[in-house]
Order: C-alpha cells, then sequence, then structure tokens
C-alpha cells in the first residue's frame, strides 16, 4: 500500500491487438489506487476510462453478466485461464488476490479454433457450431408435458446437471497444452447423454459433435488434465473418459 | 460399417482409443520381455548367471518358427500404430496453438511424464531400432544368446545407454498407463486414485527390472 492512496499501484502487461489481421503485441500500462475490492474486470474498466479521458483506444475484452454464470469472460492472466483462483471466472477475481507493486500479464485465449477479433476478444463461434451439429434434443411442441412424465434417477439427474454446468467459456481450450476442446465437447455430450429425453439422438450427437470439433482445428487431447485444474466451473475430466466410451459405442453400433 | 467405424477411429477420439488400445498391447509385451530378459540374471526360480536359462527360453521361442515371425509382424504394426499416431497427434497439437502465450503457467495438473511424452516417445523409437540392431539383426546374438548378451553389455557406454533407457521408459509408462485407461473411456472417482498408484508402481517396476540387466552385466558379473 502506498502512503499517500489505500489503492495499489499495479503495471499491467496487456495483449493488445486491431484486428485479426494485425500482428498484436504487448503493452504497458500503469495503474494508481486500484481498489482491492474491485474485481478484475472493474479493474479494466478503472484502465479504459483512463485510456479513453487520454484520448487513446480502451482495451477491448469480452463480458457479460458479471455474475460467473454466462462465460463471456475469457482472459488469461499471468498464464492462466481466468487467472490463478480455483473454480473461479475474471469477472469474479478481485483485485485483493494481488500485491501492490505487481505486474500482470494479460492475454486472450490462444488457440486457432479461437482466432482473436481484437485486444482480448477472441471469436469463440466454433462452439456454436460444435453445438449445432448436436448439442440438442428435440421435444414435441404443443401442450405442456405433465411433469415427472419421464422419470430420470435422481444420480443421473445429478451427474447431467454437473455437466451442464459448463457455461461454455472456452477456459478448457486456453488451459490446454493442446488447445484441445474435449472437456467442452465432453461436457457438452454428457448434459445431454445422462437424461432420457437425451436417448434418441445420442448415439447421432457424439459422432457429430466430434466430428465438428475436429474441423474446427482444435488439438487432441493428450490427458494433461490441465482443462479440469482450470475449469471454472469444475467440470470433472471423467467426462471426457465417458466422452470416449460413448464415442466408441456408437461408432460401433452405427450402422 | 467398416468405412464409418475407420472414420470414426481416424478421428481424434478414435486415435486416441487406438494409442491407448496399443499402449496396453504393447505394456503387456514389455513385461514378458522383461520376465524373459531377467532369465539372464541370477535370480532364484528364474535365471542363471551362466544364462542357460535364457538361452533355453530363445531357443523356445524359436521353436514356434513360422509362428515367431507372425508375432514379430503383429509386434510390429502395434509398434507402427502407436508411433505413427502419436507423432500425428503431436504434429497436430503444435500446430493447433500457431500463437503461443507470452507468460504460460500451468496448474500443477500436467505432469513430468505426460509434459515429455513426445520427448520420451521419440527417444524410445531411436532406441528401438538401435535396440534390434544391437540383438535381433546381429548374427552373433542368434549363435549364442546370453553369451552375447553379456559381452555387449558388459562395455560400460552400452549399459549406460541401456540404464538410461530404462528410466525413459519408466517416465513414458508413469503417464502412459494411466493415460491409457482415460483414453480407452475408462475413469472412475472411485479407481482412478489406485490407476494413478498403479500407473507408477508399474513403470518403476519396468524401469528398475529393466535398468537391473545392465547394472548386473556392468557390476556383478564374470
Amino acid at each position: 500500500m502506498s502512503d499517500e492512496s489505500s489503492g495499489m499501484h499495479l503495471t499491467l502487461e496487456i495483449w493488445r491487438q486491431d484486428d485479426a489481421d494485425d500482428r498484436g503485441r504487448m503493452e504497458t500500462y500503469h495503474l494508481d489506487d486500484v481498489s482491492p475490492d474491485m474485481s478484475f474486470l472493474e479493474m479494466l474498466d478503472v484502465l479504459n476510462e483512463q485510456l479513453i479521458s487520454g484520448g487513446r483506444e480502451p482495451v477491448a475484452f469480452d463480458h457479460d453478466c458479471r455474475e460467473g454464470i454466462c462465460g463471456a469472460c475469457s482472459l488469461v492472466i499471468d498464464g492462466k485461464a481466468h487467472g490463478a483462483d480455483a473454480e473461479t471466472t475474471v469477472c469474479q477475481l478481485h483485485m485483493r488476490r494481488f500485491k501492490d507493486g505487481d505486474t500482470i500479464h494479460v492475454e486472450p485465449w490462444r488457440a486457432n479454433a479461437f482466432p482473436v477479433v481484437r485486444d482480448l476478444v477472441v471469436d469463440r463461434s466454433a462452439f456454436d457450431r460444435i453445438i449445432a451439429r448436436g448439442g440438442y434434443v428435440s421435444v414435441g411442441t404443443g401442450s405442456a408435458p405433465d411433469a415427472n412424465a419421464i422419470p430420470v434417477p435422481k444420480d443421473r439427474a445429478e451427474s447431467s446437471f454437473e455437466a451442464a454446468a459448463c457455461i461454455g467459456c472456452g477456459a478448457c481450450v486456453a488451459a490446454c497444452p493442446n488447445a484441445s476442446a474435449m472437456l467442452f465437447v465432453a461436457a457438452k455430450i454428457a448434459h445431454l447423454s445422462h437424461l432420457p429425453q437425451g436417448a434418441p439422438e445420442r448415439d447421432r450427437r457424439v459422432l457429430a459433435m466430434v466430428d465438428q470439433m475436429d474441423r474446427e482445428g482444435f488439438g487432441n487431447c493428450t490427458n494433461h488434465f490441465e482443462c479440469g485444474a482450470a475449469c471454472p466451473k469444475g467440470i470433472e475430466v471423467e467426462t471426457i473418459a465417458r466422452m470416449n466410451r460413448e464415442f466408441l459405442s456408437a461408432a460401433l453400433r452405427e450402422r | 460399417m467398416l468405412r464409418s467405424l475407420g472414420n470414426a477411429l481416424a478421428s481424434s477420439v478414435g486415435r486416441k482409443l487406438v494409442l491407448g488400445a496399443t499402449g496396453f498391447l504393447l505394456v503387456g509385451f514389455l513385461l514378458e520381455h522383461l520376465h524373459g530378459n531377467l532369465k539372464l540374471t541370477p535370480i532364484p526360480g528364474l535365471g542363471d548367471a551362466e544364462g542357460e536359462k535364457f538361452d533355453t527360453y530363445v531357443e523356445f521361442l524359436k521353436s514356434f518358427g513360422a509362428g515367431l515371425y507372425l508375432a514379430e509382424i503383429g509386434l510390429l504394426l502395434l509398434f507402427v500404430a502407436h508411433i505413427v499416431i502419436a507423432l500425428k497427434l503431436a504434429m497436430e497439437n503444435r500446430e493447433a496453438r500457431k500463437q503461443g502465450y507470452v507468460v504460460r503457467s500451468d496448474r500443477g495438473a500436467k505432469t513430468v511424464g505426460s509434459a515429455s511424452m513426445h520427448v520420451t516417445g521419440a527417444l524410445l523409437l531411436l532406441y528401438l531400432i538401435k535396440h534390434l540392431l544391437d540383438f535381433r539383426f546381429d548374427a552373433g546374438f542368434h549363435e549364442s544368446p546370453a553369451a552375447f548378451v553379456a559381452e555387449t553389455l558388459s562395455q560400460p557406454v552400452q549399459a549406460l545407454i541401456y540404464i538410461a533407457v530404462s528410466v525413459v521408459i519408466g517416465i513414458h509408462l508413469s503417464h502412459g498407463f494411466r493415460s491409457a485407461f482415460q483414453s480407452v473411456g475408462f475413469s472412475h472417482p472411485r479407481w482412478n486414485p489406485l490407476l494413478v498408484v498403479t500407473g507408477r508402481a508399474l513403470a518403476a517396476v519396468i524401469a528398475l527390472g529393466f535398468a537391473w540387466i545392465p547394472i548386473y552385466f556392468l557390476f556383478f558379473h564374470g
């Protein structure tokens, strides 16, 4: 803590890139009087206000709910996706986790399948295309079905819900040494295939979503398990083994 | 159906499955290979210092005639599949993140074994070629197997190479065994800790077992 103010003085090394074609570079910024109660994104807001008032371009970064549930925020802080806290998105990371005088490196998710749009914003539409290939269930429209018309065992409901906690932020890809998307794809497959409602499209789903994942140019999983350690929602790497299993049985059953 | 199965096995998940399955079979081969090689050293009930039990074992294997060649071809295919897939995956993974991080920090899930699979794998491939040239394709070995091994491994440089490679195998398996289970789809919170321990123990047993043979010939034989 400095003598004059209660705030922290920070040095920020931030990735700046004008657009997808720009080569990009790290730029250094100094920020004084950072409150330890600010969230990381609020700290970036303060930086941007300072940049704008100085007539400079603000740092572009993705954010939406700022409650840790939307999956929009996506920063690699000092080499860790979403920063060093376990099971925490960047928006829920607070400046009290840093020390006065710290230098903080901020970079975008890095993967060919997630091209940088600008600064810290990456294009994650590869995930949307994977979902579009099978991350849904078909339901009859019309009047609402009776509650509990389809019995779901409690443990199945729970394991499905655990997988459904995935917010699709892409931290698994960012943290994977191979830029593999298998934890995301496995979670999206698992949360539907654990339920009877997901059964009719089960085989088709896993084959199509894995196919789309491969087309998007993600890397291959080699079981480092860094994805599970980085996931802000604590999705277990066991989910990937389940996907492998499901993929094999679907491939064998396919006619 | 076969075509679609072929496509499935060529996918990222399919190749993982094949890599894991061939890995398991290669571990099985390694265990039998170790069992056979330990006959070179005086272990009660297994081997003797004169190498008689080892020579008998070699004769036993050769008694299969064409069957042995078939087994060797099968083994070769296992190695080729395992190596080709691993190389392809490693190259694709390098491509998947062309622009890397300026600062990179992992969360401790990555291990020395997992991070060095491509390095240990490449070293083992080079070693495999050397190993085959040393023994399998050397006429001296086929004339008098145990004596030839004793002569080769009594040379300090050779012995040190073989000891070093045993360590490399151990590092490779410290990740490989556990990883293969995950790749073929086996993962369960109750069994995973046991798999990790078993994998490391197996890696240590195989590494120490193979290292023991050159150590024996370097320091204790003759």
